[in-house]
């Protein structure tokens, strides 16, 4: 929900006065923020473990660890105690492949051994066949950003205008100051190196994708998990360029290796895709699946209309590159016996 | 029964060798062969031999099959006649997807004219829509599709604008007064979204408003157009652009041509009731296209009746009007603009060479796309600005460029309302506009303010929107 905004008192409204909760942020779809998970090891706020020794009286303190009272002992009667890295093995490497004492331990640590020992849950896959990307961070889902942290400047001598605020914006390098999504995109709808007609078509997707209803989600096709509801997509068109775009790519790609199957027959492969041959993929079968389309106007702005009605029918799971997807997922998943991994050494 | 049969045999006659002429011997092959007195049709294989027959290729033999990927014909239906043009030419003003502005409210007839919303953006009445839809006052490059519903920036100029309006309804002293302006500014800067503005503030105060919407379409040719009999020199009427621009004017000024009835009986050859309102008036040129250009005139007369309400005539894409036309005479000579009635109408009084007694306004755009190149026309208007900006350092005219000195006459003390980029404040405002309908993600502060309003050259407003709506990357 955007802020109110003081619209028509102008001579007011433009003194120029930053309202400090209102933050409208411009920003590509992906962005770095701090992971919200904290890891079991990592301290959580201040330093000391739950059980630590908060009594005045030393005889009200509770005992020290067998072996860290071993070593304090040690210690005053100056001799070699038992060493610090050696104290406190964990049990589960003391029983690790031993079966007998496994069936002795305590229920507790019998269960998270068998937990570890098989991560995915009972009845589902082992593999995923979505993707959530990892490496730069969630994804943006377009929602106004309320951080009053960064408003406070420090005065930082020498620097005239103030020190910038970190992270630097995505957008800040001259180079890559679009978004990735849309300058790949408009790079695949160039033919004959014709960029500025490439940049009109995206223009065009875009306004179509930003002036088309609210599309409706089928079900059976479910977009990326953490996609913003659909009514979100219209008033971010570069978002729901993204995710149709990332919904629809393929995880993998088929490899055919002639002459290892033997007998003539190629081998096929799967092969895992990074995030931008995925994307590549996508969109080339979206471009496909547009051509296909029967021409409903005039104009040059023809085949930029077919490519934006194909967009919205793969979020609304009409789109036959769904099919397309799933049949490369099948064969991959059919052909998974013939990856061959590297040897453990 | 058996005299049919005997008719159509004696018609096969004539396929006898020897009833064709001696020409017809050479091309043999090509004459049908068949036997006389036979009815049976010719099968025999042609000279050739068939083509693509030759022995079926083995079971198992690859063929090359080049038609693999030709499509099914489509049995689509094609779209209708003019179908394709009408999507082309569409009109969108309103995206419902935008988010609706809370604050924003609507001009109205009271304060239409007050400079005190100078600044501000101001939406249009849903009636006024209608209206400048009708005189196809909304322009298809202009973003109105963006927003949910039509809104305008009241900037300096509007203000003006709207002050000189107020002169030509007779201000304070009731002395009606007729203002002619020429807008002129940079390319994408607003001129014909200010004519627009124009338009708007007429329709608010319930003037009449005769709008030409883009000046193109009376000079290429596109409409037919006859000798006005009786004229010396000749002029030329456009019977259908001259219909349907009465249609338009009776369709946007309803309201106002309804209330009002003819004086005296109109010269027209066409029946007429004796207390016809004006839009009945109207409507008789548009059901006889044949009288379309007398219908004007008489309209126009009854418009400048005392009593009458003021006149807003505007014209967008000026420079078109300011040289040859595309029509030709009589003797293959191409016909000036200024001999087409409906523009010499129009220049008579951008000229000022006639008044308008009931006050008004003579507004005309030039455009900086699609415009051709007038010397006369651009020179007329750097004076005009010299003039009234710079009277020290009034340029000279080039002698090795030539003058049309028609143009030169017509516009010799027109004014030009010059139209610069918006300041700051009015860049904030409309920006402000764009974040509240979200069609703009960003934090509207002074920084980003800043650097939209460098970013199109020092507040181009056409510039301003690519920059800050409009997702060309």
């Amino acid at each position: 929900m955007p802020p109110p905004l003081n619209l028509l008192r102008p001579a007011r409204a433009i003194a120029f006065r930053p309202k400090p909760q209102v933050q409208w942020r411009l920003r590509p779809s992906m962005r770095t923020t701090p992971s919200q998970f904290r890891f079991y090891s990592s301290p959580s706020g201040p330093a000391t473990p739950p059980a630590a020794d908060r009594s005045k009286q030393p005889d009200a303190k509770p005992l020290d660890h067998v072996s860290e009272e071993a070593q304090k002992t040690a210690e005053i009667m100056g001799r070699a105690g038992p060493e610090p890295a050696k104290q406190g093995t964990p049990i589960a490497k003391v029983v690790e492949g031993d079966k007998e004492a496994q069936e002795k331990l305590p229920k507790v640590m019998q269960d998270s051994i068998n937990a570890k020992a098989s991560s995915a849950p009972k009845g589902s896959r082992s593999y995923s066949t979505s993707t959530t990307p990892t490496s730069e961070g969630e994804m943006d889902l377009g929602l106004v950003n309320m951080d009053p942290s960064t408003m406070a400047a420090a005065e930082v001598p020498g620097v005239k205008f103030g020190m910038p605020t970190l992270p630097l914006p995505k957008d800040g390098h001259v180079k890559h100051r679009y978004d990735d999504v849309v300058e790949q995109v408009t790079n695949l709808l160039m033919r004959h190196g014709e960029k500025s007609k490439a940049q009109r078509n995206m223009a065009f997707i875009l306004q179509h994708l930003r002036t088309s209803p609210i599309p409706t989600i089928n079900p059976a096709r479910p977009l990326l998990p953490g996609a913003p509801p659909p009514s979100h997509l219209p008033l971010n068109p570069i978002l729901y360029l993204t995710l149709a775009i990332d919904s629809v790519a393929p995880l993998i790609r088929i490899r055919s290796q002639r002459g290892a199957a033997g007998g003539g027959v190629a081998l096929q492969i799967p092969v895992p895709l990074g995030q931008r041959q995925r994307r590549r993929t996508a969109v080339e079968w979206i471009l496909n699946a547009a051509g296909r389309r029967r021409n409903a106007g005039s104009g040059k702005d023809g085949f930029a209309k077919k490519v934006a009605e194909e967009l919205v029918s793969v979020v609304e799971g009409r789109s036959g590159v769904w099919d397309r997807r799933g049949g490369v997922h099948k064969l991959g998943v059919a052909a998974r016996a013939n990856i061959v991994l590297p040897r453990k050494r | 029964m058996s005299s049919s049969t005997c008719i159509r045999r004696f018609s096969r006659l004539s396929l006898d060798r020897t009833a064709h002429p001696p020409i017809a011997s050479r091309s043999l092959l090509a004459t049908p062969q068949t036997s006389c007195f036979s009815t049976t049709a010719a099968q025999h294989a042609s000279a050739q031999g068939k083509k693509g027959m030759a022995a079926a290729p083995k079971r198992g033999a690859r063929t090359l099959n080049i038609k693999k990927n030709k499509k099914d014909a489509a049995v689509a239906k094609k779209p209708a006649p003019g179908e394709r043009k009408a999507a082309r030419k569409r009109i969108v003003l309103s995206n419902n997807n935008a988010l609706e502005v809370e604050t924003l409210t609507d001009m109205d007839k009271s304060t239409a004219l007050a400079n005190k919303h100078e600044g501000q953006v101001k939406g249009i009445p849903d009636a006024v829509v209608d209206a400048l839809r009708a005189v196809e006052a909304f322009k298809r490059s202009q973003g109105w599709s963006m927003f949910r519903r039509p809104a305008t920036l009241i900037r300096k100029e509007t203000t003006q604008l709207a002050e000189l309006m107020s002169q030509a309804e007779g201000g304070e002293e009731g002395k009606p007064k007729t203002v002619r302006r020429i807008l002129t500014g940079e390319r994408l800067n607003g001129k014909s979204t200010l004519l627009l503005q124009g338009l708007t503030m007429a329709f608010l105060r319930q003037w009449v408003v005769i709008n030409i919407p883009d000046a193109m379409d009376i000079v290429n040719a596109h409409t037919e157009y006859a000798p006005l009999p009786g004229s010396q020199p000749t002029q030329y009427s456009q019977e259908t652009y001259t219909a349907t621009l009465l249609s338009q004017i009776a369709k946007a000024n309803d309201k106002v041509l309804s209330s009002l009835t003819v004086t005296a009986a109109p010269n027209i050859p066409v029946p007429f009731p004796a207390k016809g309102s004006l839009k009945q008036l109207a409507e008789a040129g548009v059901a006889n296209p044949e009288a379309s250009w007398s219908v004007f005139v008489a309209l126009w007369n009854e418009l400048t009746q005392p009593g009458r309400p003021p006149i807003m005539f505007a014209l967008d894409n000026l420079a078109h009007i300011m040289r040859n036309s595309d029509y030709l005479s009589a003797d293959v000579k191409p016909i000036h603009a200024h001999d087409l009635t409906l523009i010499s109408h129009f220049v008579t009084y951008l000229s000022g060479s006639k008044l308008l007694p009931n006050g008004g306004v003579v507004l005309a755009s030039t455009s900086k796309s699609n415009t051709p190149t007038v010397s006369a026309l651009d020179f007329s208007l750097e004076v005009a600005e010299a003039k009234q900006y710079s009277p020290n350092n009034m340029p000279q005219w080039n002698p090795y460029k030539k003058a049309d000195q028609r143009v030169i006459d017509c516009l010799k003390d027109i004014k030009v309302l010059k139209i610069a980029g918006l300041s700051k404040n009015e860049a904030r405002s409309i920006i402000e506009y764009y974040a509240a309908s979200g069609m703009l993600r960003a934090k509207v502060d002074d920084g980003f303010v800043t650097e939209k309003w460098s970013l199109a050259g020092m507040g181009n407003i056409g510039e301003l929107e690519r920059a800050s709506v409009r997702l060309r990357l």
